[in-house]
C-alpha cells in the first residue's frame, strides 16, 4: 500500500504570467494580472486576500475549471491552457480533487457512491485498502449508506474530502471548504486536510478568508487586485491576521 | 400582480414555448377538422344544388330502407308513371332515370375507380334543364353502343373520342364507342365519381329492368312554384289511385341530399375531433406538469411575494394569469395553424382526385371560437392545481429553506385514485356489456387512465428503479444516476409518464384489437371456409363501388372442374323492425363451401320464403326453428320469412342469410351484384388446373380477382391493417405531444439541477456522460409510461374483444411482437428526442453551474 504520491517533479502546479480579464475596453476588470506562483508537492498552501482580489479565479484557473486570458497554468508538467475540454475533464477526473464550499455531493447518491464517483466515472474499481484508510481517516464508516440529506453539514464536507482523496490526485483544490460550517466541524475538516498532507504527502491548495483556517497550512499566499502581494511560511492565525490588516482587508 | 405574471412569462420563455406547443398542436387539429369539414360540406351543398338546379319536383317510391349515410334504397317506379305525371297541367317535362352500376375499363385492362367514390351509369337526358352534363367534345350518345364519359374518367383512362371502351355492368362486359366527353357543371368529375352516360334505352338494359326508373325528375311550367307543381302532381296521382309514390320539391330533394352528406361528414368530423381531444388530453398532462414544476421552482419567489404583502388570491391570480396568456396565445396560433393545415389537406385531396372546387376554405366563426375556447380552457384547467399550490406557500419559505415539494399523501391518493379507477371500470363495462354504447366505453377508459395517473406517483419511484436495473448493470455510474434521477421525483415522473401512458394505451389497444380481428378472421377462414378459390371484388367495393356481374358466377359454376360454387350477395333490409345487413348464397352449393356449425334445420333446403339466422340473433330475438319473422325489403315491402336454419359461425357469414332466389325476388334488378364467389374444385382437380380453368373467366371481368384461401386471408388482413394504419396516423399527434412532455420535463429538471451537473463536470464527468445521463433518464420516464400504457392496452383490448365475442371476435391476440416493438421504439425514440435537453445539459458552463450558490 502506498501512502505517498511519487513525485515526478517537485512542483504540483504553477502559474506563469497568468492573466484573466473580464469584459473589454473601459469596463475591463483584471482579475489576475500576470501572476507567477508555484505550489510544491506535499505542501498545504492557503490563498488569501480580500473579496475581489482574484483568489477564487486563480483557483478555478489552476483547476482547469476556467481558462486564462493569457499566460499558462501547469499541472505537474502539463500546460492546461493547451488542452481541449475533453482532456481537461479527464485531468480533473483522474488527477485533481475538489472540495467546494457548498453543494459538494449529488443528492441521489449515497455517501460511499459520492466518494467513489470520480472512479466510477472513469470506470475504475476503487483500491479497497486505500478507500478503507480514507473512510477511517474521515470517520465515515457508519454513514456510508446514507444520502447527503441524511448527513450533517460537517459530515457532508467529510464525504467531499474523502471524494477528493480517493483518486490519489496530484493536487486537491479546496474553495472555502469550511465556509458554511460551525467552528467544531471546521476544525475537524481542516484537521483531515492537514493529515492528508502530513500522512499521505497530498498537495492541497485552499482558498479561504479565515485566518484560523489559513493557520492549518504550511504557507499562505496573499492576493490583492490580481497580484501576489505577500507570502507567509508556517503561519499562525495572528500572523495571518496581521498581514491581512496591512492589505486593508478584514 | 399583472407585472409579476408578465415578467414570470418573459423569464421562462422556453418552458412556456414547450407548454404552448402542446396546446397549439391540439387546437390546430380541432380547428383544421372543423374548417375542412365545413369546406367539404360547402362543396357538397353547392354540388347538390347544382345537380338539382333544374328539378322542380321529384317522384319516387315511398318504400324506403334508410341508409346510414344517405345511401337510401328505394323501390323502382314503372315508366308508365312518367305519363301519369305528365297529365298534371302545371308539369312542363318529366324524365325518369336510373343509376345502375357501370365501370369503365382502361386501355391496360384495369377497371377505373371502384375504391371510394361511386362508379355508375346514367341515361343521357335530352332535357337541358335536368341534364347537368356539358359536352366538352363530341356529341351525346345516340345508339345503344355509344357512350359519353365524364372528363375525370376520360383523363384517368386516357380516352379520346372515337375510342372503344369496355364497360362493366350487371350484364356481360360490353364494348362501346366513346362519342363524347362531358364536364359536370364546371368540374371534371362529380366529387370523384366515375360516370358513364348511355342512351336511356341502354341504361334500362344494363340495369336489368324493363321500363323502370328509380326516380322521375319534373320541370314545372314557367311561373309555377315548386310547392305548387309538387302539390299538383300529388293530386293527379291520388286521383288515379296511385298512393304508393312520394312527391317532393326540388328544394326538399336538395336538402335531403345535403343532410345525408352532413350526416356522413358529421361522422367523420366527430371521429377526427375525438382524436383531437385525445391529443389535447395528453397535452393537459404536459401543461399541468410544466406549471407544477415551474411553480415548485419559483416557490421562494412566491413566498417572497406573500411576505411583502401579496394575498393568496393575488399569487393564485398571477399563476392563472400566466395560464390565460399562454392559453390564448397558443390557441390563436393553433387556430391559424389549423386553417393552414386544412388548406394543405384540401390541396392533398385535390391531388388524389377528390376535387373540391373553388380556391378558398370555408372558415366559419365557430371553428375560431371553439378552437380559442377549448385551447384556453384546457390550459387554465391544467394550471389550477399548480396555482393553488403556489398560493399555499407560507411566507416564511422566503426566509428559510423549507421542503418545496409537498409530501405525497398516500392514503388520500390511493382513495381518490381507487374511486376514479373503479368508476371507470364500471362505466367501461356498462358500455361494453350493457346497452350504453361506445361513448361509455370511451369515458370509462379515460376515467381508468386518470385513476392510474392519480395512483401512479405511489409506485413511480419503485417502478422507475426496476426499469433502471439493466442500466446500472450496463451503464455503470451514469446508469445509476439516470435511474436515481428518474426515481427521485415520483410525481413528476408519473405525470410525464401519464401523457405517454395515454398515447401508448391507445396505440397498443388498437394494435391488439386489429391483431384480434385478424386472428378471428384468420381462424374462421382456416376452419370454416371449405373453398379452394374465392373470386373477390377489386378495390373492396364500398358504397357505390359496384360489384361482380352475376354472369361471372354462372360461368364459373358451369366449369367442369368445379364441384360447387356460389356467389355471395349483400343487401340491407329491416328484420323484426330494425335495419340490418343480410347475405345471400346458393343454398344447395353453400354447405360444401362453408361450415356453418348449424344447430337446427338445414341450409341446403333453405326455401325462398325462409331465412337462416345466427345463434346470437336467435337468442337475442327469441327465435327458434320454424318461427316467422317479418322482413321488409325495398322492392317487395313486408315479407314474412320462416326460420329454416340456425348456425353458430357468424364471423364470416354474418347474422342473416337468405337464398339467392329470395334475394333476386326482394331486391331491385340493378342491385343484383355479387361481392364474392366461393369455389370448390372437383376431387382430382389440382389447384393449378383449377386456377387455369377459372383465370380466363376472371380476366374478362377486370374488377374481379381470383384468390386461394391463403391469399384471401392475406387480403382480409390487409384491409384490417389499412384501418390500423389510419388510426396510427390519427394518434400520431397525441404521441408527439407526449414526447414533447418528456423533453419539457427534462429541460425543467436540468434547469433545477444545474449545480449537480456542474459538480459532476467538475469532478470529471465528460460532456458525453452528462448527455447520456439525461437521455437515459428520459428513456426510463418514457418506458415507465409505456409499460403502464401497454398494461392498460392489454386490459382494454381484452375487455373489448371479450365484449365482441358474439359478433365474431372469437380470438384474443395480445400482439406480443407489436407490443415489444412499441416498447423498443418508444425507448429508442426517447433516446434520440432527448438529445435536445441532453445537449443543453452538457453545454452548461461548469463554473457558472457551481457558482450558483
Amino acid at each position: 500500500m502506498t501512502t505517498t504520491i511519487p513525485p515526478t517533479t517537485t512542483l504540483a502546479a504553477r502559474a506563469v504570467g497568468a492573466s484573466k480579464i473580464y469584459g473589454t475596453g473601459d469596463t475591463a476588470v483584471r482579475a489576475l494580472d500576470a501572476i507567477n506562483v508555484e505550489f510544491p508537492r506535499a505542501q498545504y498552501t492557503a490563498i488569501m486576500g480580500p473579496s475581489g482580489s482574484g483568489k477564487s479565479t486563480l483557483l478555478h484557473c489552476l483547476a482547469g475549471l476556467d481558462t486564462l486570458t493569457s499566460g499558462h497554468v501547469y499541472l505537474g508538467d502539463i500546460d492546461l491552457s493547451t488542452l481541449s475540454d475533453k482532456e481537461v475533464t479527464r485531468i480533473r477526473r483522474d488527477r485533481v480533487g475538489f472540495v467546494f464550499q457548498t453543494f459538494n455531493l449529488l443528492p441521489t447518491l449515497t455517501a460511499i457512491e459520492n466518494i467513489t464517483l470520480p472512479l466510477a466515472l472513469a470506470g475504475h474499481k476503487p483500491d479497497q485498502a486505500w478507500l478503507d484508510r480514507i473512510i477511517d481517516t474521515v470517520s465515515l464508516r457508519d454513514r456510508l449508506e446514507h444520502r447527503p440529506s441524511e448527513l450533517s453539514g460537517g459530515q457532508q464536507q467529510r464525504v467531499a474530502v474523502a471524494r477528493a482523496l480517493v483518486t490519489k490526485p496530484e493536487i486537491i483544490f479546496a474553495d472555502e471548504p469550511t465556509g458554511n460550517l460551525d467552528s467544531r466541524s471546521s476544525a475537524e475538516i481542516l484537521g483531515f486536510l492537514q493529515r492528508a498532507v502530513e500522512e499521505f504527502g497530498q498537495t492541497i491548495v485552499m482558498v479561504t478568508h479565515d485566518p484560523i483556517s489559513a493557520s492549518y497550512s504550511n504557507r499562505v499566499v496573499f492576493l490583492a487586485d490580481g497580484h501576489i502581494v505577500d507570502e507567509l511560511l508556517d503561519p499562525t492565525a495572528d500572523a495571518v491576521l496581521g498581514k491581512m490588516r496591512n492589505l486593508g482587508g478584514e | 400582480m399583472w407585472k409579476v405574471t408578465r415578467k414570470g412569462l418573459a423569464a421562462h420563455k422556453l418552458r412556456f414555448v414547450l407548454t404552448a406547443l402542446a396546446v397549439v398542436l391540439g387546437v390546430s387539429f380541432i380547428c383544421g377538422t372543423l374548417v375542412l369539414t365545413a369546406t367539404i360540406q360547402k362543396t357538397f351543398d353547392d354540388l347538390f344544388a347544382d345537380i338539382n338546379r333544374g328539378t322542380d319536383a321529384a317522384v319516387r317510391s315511398a318504400n324506403v330502407i334508410k341508409g346510414d349515410f344517405g345511401n337510401d334504397q328505394r323501390a323502382n317506379v314503372p315508366a308508365s308513371l312518367v305519363t301519369e305525371v305528365l297529365k298534371t297541367p302545371t308539369v312542363e317535362a318529366a324524365v325518369g332515370n336510373i343509376q345502375p352500376y357501370a365501370q369503365a375499363v382502361d386501355k391496360n385492362g384495369k377497371a377505373i375507380g371502384g375504391n371510394g367514390p361511386p362508379t355508375f351509369g346514367l341515361g343521357w337526358d335530352p332535357n337541358p334543364k335536368l341534364n347537368q352534363f356539358h359536352l366538352v367534345v363530341g356529341r351525346p350518345p345516340q345508339a345503344d353502343d355509344e357512350i359519353v364519359v365524364d372528363k375525370g374518367t376520360a383523363d384517368k383512362g386516357h380516352f379520346t373520342v372515337g375510342d372503344e371502351v369496355t364497360i362493366l355492368t350487371t350484364k356481360v362486359p360490353k364494348k362501346y364507342k366513346l362519342v363524347g366527353i362531358a364536364k359536370f357543371g364546371t368540374v371534371d368529375s362529380l366529387a370523384g365519381a366515375s360516370i358513364v352516360l348511355f342512351t336511356p334505352h341502354e341504361v334500362q338494359r344494363i340495369a336489368g329492368v324493363n321500363n323502370e326508373f328509380s326516380q322521375i325528375s319534373v320541370v314545372a311550367k314557367p311561373g309555377v312554384s315548386q310547392t305548387q307543381v309538387a302539390e299538383d302532381i300529388r293530386k293527379t296521382l291520388v286521383a288515379d289511385g296511385q298512393t304508393q309514390y312520394q312527391v317532393i320539391t326540388g328544394k326538399a330533394l336538395t336538402k335531403e341530399n345535403q343532410d345525408a352528406v352532413h350526416k356522413a361528414l358529421g361522422f367523420i368530423s366527430t371521429a377526427l375531433l375525438v382524436f383531437a381531444f385525445v391529443a389535447l388530453i395528453v397535452g393537459m398532462f404536459i401543461i399541468y406538469n410544466t406549471f407544477s414544476i415551474v411553480v415548485a421552482q419559483r416557490m421562494r419567489e412566491m413566498a417572497l411575494l406573500r411576505a411583502i404583502g401579496a394575498s393568496k388570491r393575488q399569487v393564485l391570480g398571477s399563476v392563472i394569469g400566466e395560464a390565460v396568456v399562454v392559453g390564448v396565445l397558443a390557441s390563436a396560433i393553433g387556430v391559424a395553424a389549423g386553417i393552414g393545415l386544412s388548406i394543405g389537406l384540401k390541396a392533398v385531396m385535390n391531388a388524389v382526385g377528390f376535387q373540391i372546387p373553388g380556391s378558398g376554405v370555408v372558415l366559419r366563426p365557430n371553428a375560431v371560437i371553439i378552437g380559442l375556447l377549448v385551447g384556453t380552457i384546457v390550459t387554465i384547467i391544467s394550471a389550477v392545481v399548480p396555482a393553488r399550490q403556489a398560493a399555499r406557500v407560507p411566507p416564511i419559505a422566503a426566509m428559510r429553506a423549507v421542503a418545496l415539494e409537498r409530501p405525497i399523501n398516500r392514503f388520500r391518493r390511493l382513495a381518490i385514485g381507487g374511486v376514479i379507477l373503479a368508476l371507470g371500470l364500471l362505466t367501461l363495462f356498462l358500455g361494453l356489456f350493457g346497452s350504453s354504447g361506445i361513448s361509455f366505453v370511451g369515458l370509462g377508459a379515460l376515467l381508468m387512465l386518470v385513476g392510474v395517473f392519480v395512483v401512479s406517483p405511489l409506485f413511480a419511484r419503485q417502478l422507475a428503479r426496476v426499469i433502471g436495473v439493466p442500466l446500472t448493470k450496463f451503464r455503470g455510474i451514469v446508469g445509476s444516476l439516470s435511474r436515481e434521477n428518474a426515481a427521485r421525483n415520483p410525481r413528476r415522473t408519473a405525470t410525464t409518464g401519464a401523457a405517454v401512458m395515454i398515447a401508448v394505451s391507445l396505440v397498443g389497444f388498437i394494435t391488439i384489437f386489429a391483431a384480434s380481428a385478424n386472428a378471428s378472421i384468420g381462424s374462421a377462414i382456416d376452419q370454416q371456409l371449405k373453398t379452394d378459390y374465392i373470386v373477390t371484388l377489386k378495390g373492396g367495393g364500398g358504397p357505390g363501388g359496384g360489384g361482380l356481374s352475376p354472369e361471372l358466377a354462372k360461368k364459373i359454376s358451369g366449369l367442369p372442374q368445379v364441384a360447387a360454387s356460389t356467389p355471395i350477395r349483400l343487401g340491407a333490409a329491416e328484420i323484426g323492425g330494425s335495419k340490418t345487413f343480410l347475405a345471400a348464397a346458393d343454398p344447395e352449393a353453400i354447405p360444401q363451401l362453408y361450415d356453418f356449425n348449424g344447430v337446427a334445420g338445414s341450409i341446403a333446403n333453405l326455401a325462398p320464403n325462409e331465412i337462416a339466422i345466427s345463434t346470437r340473433k336467435a337468442s337475442s330475438k327469441h327465435l327458434k326453428l320454424d318461427d316467422v319473422v317479418s322482413a321488409r325489403f325495398v322492392q317487395t315491402g313486408l315479407v314474412p320469412l320462416q326460420v329454416g336454419f340456425i348456425y353458430r359461425n357468424n364471423t364470416l357469414a354474418g347474422d342473416y342469410i337468405i337464398s339467392l332466389a329470395s334475394f333476386e325476388r326482394n331486391f331491385p334488378p340493378q342491385d343484383q351484384l355479387d361481392t364474392q364467389i366461393f369455389v370448390k374444385l372437383k376431387p382430382g382437380v389440382s389447384p393449378v388446373q383449377g386456377r387455369a380453368a377459372i383465370e380466363p373467366l376472371v380476366a374478362q371481368y377486370p374488377n374481379s380477382a381470383l384468390k386461394d384461401n391463403a391469399q384471401y386471408k392475406a387480403d382480409q388482413k390487409k384491409q384490417v391493417n389499412q384501418v390500423l394504419v389510419l388510426v396510427y396516423v390519427l394518434l400520431f399527434l397525441a404521441v408527439i405531444i407526449a414526447f414533447i412532455g418528456i423533453v419539457n420535463t427534462m429541460t425543467l429538471s436540468i434547469y433545477e439541477r444545474t449545480q449537480e451537473i456542474g459538480l459532476l463536470r467538475a469532478v470529471g464527468s465528460s460532456r458525453r456522460q452528462v448527455r447520456s445521463m439525461v437521455r437515459w433518464e428520459a428513456a426510463i420516464i418514457a418506458l415507465f409510461g409505456t409499460l403502464l400504457g401497454i398494461a392498460m392496452a392489454l386490459f382494454f383490448g381484452w375487455a373489448v374483444v371479450r365484449a365482441l365475442h358474439d359478433q365474431g371476435f372469437t380470438k384474443f391476440s395480445a400482439a406480443p411482437f407489436s407490443l415489444v416493438f412499441i416498447v423498443v421504439i418508444t425507448g429508442l425514440a426517447t433516446l434520440v428526442w432527448a438529445s435536445l435537453p441532453a445537449r443543453r445539459a452538457s453545454r452548461l458552463d461548469v463554473l457558472k453551474a457551481i457558482d450558483q450558490n
